[in-house]
């Protein structure tokens, strides 16, 4: 099976900070990588490389064995690179429909015409069905975004990006500002998207509890460079990277 | 082109050039400060030309009087408007909430002066006169300059090195740059935020009123005025955004630009200033200032 | 579900119905001066409505409005006085002056829109100061500080338009098509996109947003909008001169519509209508009447920065989740 991402020799900075030095690994679809590291160890710019909000200073990037370094945000997005941030982001002041509707069908050149015309966009009606089953959302359509809680938007947003039909997603810090029932419903949800949706799945957490459990396998990133790659019972046990975050705790 | 007419331009590029770049500087001091663009610049300098104009024309105060009733008008003036259009807007929802609320201060600005001193342009004399009352002629040789275009650079730069030193160099301009930078820490290092701000208003508001009482006595006194910031806009990117040295550097190219063209298109004026500004925008939005200067000199 | 068709709601009725009664009542208690006052503000708001797209939607501070509106007059006023050589019926020069100021404007768009924010505003500063210079001292085209002064009637279906009355009709029947134009993009794919943009111009990329190409689009609109009202001037008055097209005009354009609500259709008619109508209808107040403006805007900005149509939304929306939870309340103590 081919990598559905590949990163080769990455590397970025901003001034004299190192945000990735050298970075290679590949991804591949229907699997979990975890990205874990200290704080400030380059995880969020990594992902901010590979969904195209920053060019690499050095280095490739590969989607589906075709070179993206160069390619615009939009366009990575619509080939399939599906993402979600921290604090999730959606429109404001907009109800939970707009919110849904934007971001669909935007590949299309006519789009803005089609849409105006009122050319029906894809019907997702189903399998968004689905998505809310896993993540026991219920709501009304034309309420605000706002009205809703943190977790649940956090929740709505990991939909929202299934509903692109990515190939690759990068989720960052989804158990955060979660209870531990949604914390399980994002579990359940990163393992429909991977097991039986073989979309390639990199998850920056910090809860280990899910990064142990669910990642097939881990890359760990200390000051921008990758200081291991494994497994995750091996990199539970292993001397670098117990180092580095021992050496962040005392940091602190 | 004869010396004399050379000499007489460059002299009337640059005290235009002034007044624009105190009003530029005024802006930079602005935006440093709380972010803000602030779209009523022109009729602050308005303002301070009618406040002068009231003073010396109406009430007829002694200089000295004058100037230190006026500059407590300007320092009043300078904090009622952070206090109506700034404070209350510093955490506004709305990202172009704070613009638009300058651009309504404009508006009652420029009401409030025609309400206050009729609608029609005063008169303002000049600083130096003739015993008829009429400006008076600067003569250097062959070159004859007005009084009131070499006195307003004059002031100008001493305001703008005032400030400038203000700013820049002494513990109150580095207080305000940490405010600015990062109000929490600023206030927790006990550098009152408010205070700062404040200090700016009133600066800013301080130097673009003498901008207007100089510039009184050459146009009249009117609220066209208010339409001088748009060429310290121009003078702003010119210059490069955020950057005071620039912005003054390009003010003062702008009134040189505008004094000049009037040679071939006087009545084009405004498109080579602007085409300029749009050119410099598009060429090189970060502005002259740096590199390209330091080059040439 | 989510495609699902939307309700009318009780807002839009009201809408509607206050939009039925302007049409209908107006035109029988004004006329002559006062019915040309209420036709400028229906110009006034067609070129607003440009401007809903680019500030209400996408966020974009644009002062450009005014300078299409410009071109548009201009246009008009060259090909129905022939002084050019050429003239053409007024009715398609009406028609054809959107379409080809879209054009002008998608060329101008695609050039100032490589700027971001603060420079991209101070650009169109910049095309505002250079056009109205032009308009004013090139004589050729703009006929100088004189205008351009003889323009021909406005014929349509074998009818000459000539009263303010008429011409209320016919503004009143295209602001009304503008704002629904205007409506169904805040509520399609362009609209939301822009919305994206206006809210976090790198989420919207990471939806798949085309951000540079999505704002020309709006800016290509906005210049269409202001093309179509800049003609309708020119032909209503049957006169052009360069002080319509200046800096305070578009500022004006801008107070309206942050006004009556950027991000709202019936905002901007509304907002239009206030600054406009007002001045003239309370002659007493007139002198501080643009004081009050000013101070309302700045307390706007305060209190409800998206306009009085902001504002009642925002009532209404605190209604409904208030009267819900409420009824949320009630199931909960009734379950156990």
């Amino acid at each position: 099976m081919k990598p559905i991402l590949r990163l080769e020799q990455v590397s970025k900075r901003f001034g004299g900070v190192v945000a990735a030095d050298d970075v290679t690994f590949e991804l591949m679809p229907g699997k979990v990588k975890g990205l874990i590291g200290p704080n400030g160890a380059g995880k969020s710019t990594l992902l901010n490389l590979i969904s195209g909000i920053y060019a690499p200073d050095g280095g490739d990037i590969y989607f589906d064995e075709r070179k993206i370094t160069q390619t615009p945000a939009h366009k990575r997005a619509r080939m399939g690179i599906g993402r979600t941030f921290q604090t999730p982001r959606f429109l404001q002041r907009s109800s939970i429909r707009d919110n849904f509707l934007l971001g669909t069908d935007l590949g299309d050149k006519l789009g803005y015409f089609k849409s105006y015309l009122g050319c029906r966009g894809s019907d997702f009606d189903k399998e968004f069905e689905k998505l809310l089953q896993i993540t026991h959302l219920e709501f009304d359509w034309e309420d605000d975004i706002n009205s809703l809680p943190f977790g649940k938007r956090k929740l709505l947003e990991i939909v929202r990006a299934m509903l692109a039909h990515p190939r690759v997603m990068l989720i960052d810090e989804p158990a955060a500002g979660l209870n531990n029932k949604e914390g399980e419903y994002v579990m359940d949800m990163i393992r429909y998207a991977s097991r039986e949706q073989g979309i390639g799945v990199m998850l920056i957490e910090h809860s280990m509890e899910m990064v142990m459990n669910i990642c097939d396998d881990i890359v760990v990133l200390s000051f921008g460079k990758v200081i291991a790659k494994d497994e995750p019972k091996a990199i539970a046990t292993n001397p670098v990277v117990i180092e580095a975050y021992l050496g962040e705790e005392t940091d602190d | 082109m004869n010396f004399n007419v050379f000499v007489a331009l460059t002299v009337n590029g640059l005290a235009m050039g002034v007044i624009y770049a105190l009003l530029a500087m005024g802006l930079i001091l602005l935006i440093r400060a709380v972010g803000v663009m602030n779209f009523a610049q022109g009729d602050l300098l308005m303002l301070g030309a009618y406040i002068t104009c009231w003073l010396t024309v109406d009430l007829e105060l002694p200089f000295w009087l004058m100037v230190l009733v006026a500059l407590l008008c300007f320092a009043v003036v300078g904090l009622i408007f952070m206090f109506s259009v700034y404070w209350p807007l510093r955490n506004a929802s709305y990202p172009a909430a704070t613009v638009i609320a300058t651009m309504g201060a404009s508006m009652v600005l420029k009401e409030l002066v025609t309400l206050l001193w009729g609608s029609l342009p005063r008169s303002m004399p000049s600083l130096v006169r003739t015993e008829d009352g009429s400006a008076a002629v600067l003569q250097i040789g062959s070159i004859n300059l007005q009084w009131q275009y070499v006195l307003t650079i004059l002031v100008g730069i001493v305001i703008m090195a005032l400030v400038f030193f203000l700013f820049e160099k002494m513990y109150v301009g580095k207080m305000m740059q940490a405010a600015a930078q990062d109000a929490y820490a600023a206030s927790m290092l006990g550098i009152p935020t408010i205070a700062t701000i404040a200090v700016t208003y009133i600066v800013v508001v301080i130097m673009v009123s003498v901008g207007g009482y100089m510039i009184a006595p050459i146009f009249m006194v009117s609220t066209t005025l208010g339409s001088l910031q748009l060429r310290a806009f121009a003078g702003v990117v010119i210059g490069g955004f955020g950057n005071i040295k620039g912005a003054i550097i390009g003010s003062l190219l702008v009134g040189l630009i505008e004094s000049f063209s009037t040679l071939q298109f006087s009545s084009y004026k405004d498109v080579t200033v602007f085409m300029v500004l749009i050119i410099f925008l598009l060429v090189r939005p970060q502005g002259i200032f740096g590199e390209r200067i330091a080059d040439k000199a | 579900m989510v495609n699902g068709q939307r309700k009318i709601s009780l807002g839009t009725l009201v809408v509607f119905a206050l939009v039925a009664a302007f049409v209908l009542i107006v035109p029988s208690v004004t006329s002559g001066y006062s019915m040309m006052i209420v036709n400028l503000s229906l110009i006034y708001a067609i070129a607003t409505y440009g401007l809903s797209v680019m500030l209400g939607m996408g966020g974009m501070l644009s002062f450009a409005a005014v300078s299409f509106m410009g071109g548009g007059a201009y246009w008009v006023a060259n090909l129905c006085t022939g002084r050019l050589g050429v003239s053409m019926e007024p009715w398609l020069a009406l028609l054809l002056a959107p379409v080809v100021f879209a054009v002008v404007g998608f060329i101008i768009g695609s050039i100032l829109l490589k700027l971001n924010g603060t420079y991209f505003t101070f650009a169109t500063i910049a095309l505002v100061q250079v056009a109205w210079c032009l308009f004013q001292n090139y004589r050729p085209l703009f006929g100088g500080p004189d205008g351009i002064s003889g323009i021909a009637t406005l014929e349509m279906f074998g009818l000459k338009i000539t009263s303010y009355t008429q011409w209320f009709y016919v503004l009143a029947a295209i602001t009304l098509i503008v704002a629904l134009l205007v409506e169904r993009i805040r509520r399609t794919q362009l609209g939301r996109s822009l919305a994206a943009i206006r809210d976090n111009q790198t989420a919207a990329q990471i939806l798949g947003v085309d951000v540079y190409h999505t704002k020309v689009i709006a800016f290509t609109i906005a210049a269409a909008l202001g093309a179509l009202s800049g003609a309708l001037y020119c032909l209503q008055g049957r006169f052009v001169s360069s002080d319509m097209f200046t800096f305070e005009r578009a500022t004006q354009f801008i107070i309206m519509a942050m006004l009556g609500g950027v991000n709202d259709t019936f905002g901007i008619f509304l907002g239009s209508v206030l600054i406009t109508v007002l001045p003239e209808s309370l002659r007493v107040l007139q002198k501080y009447l643009k004081i009050v403006y000013g101070t309302a805007i700045i307390l706007l900005m305060i209190f409800m920065p998206m306009g009085i149509m902001g504002a009642i939304k925002d009532g209404f929306k605190k209604m409904r989740r208030k009267k819900r939870e409420a009824l949320m309340n009630v199931a909960r103590e009734v379950k156990p």
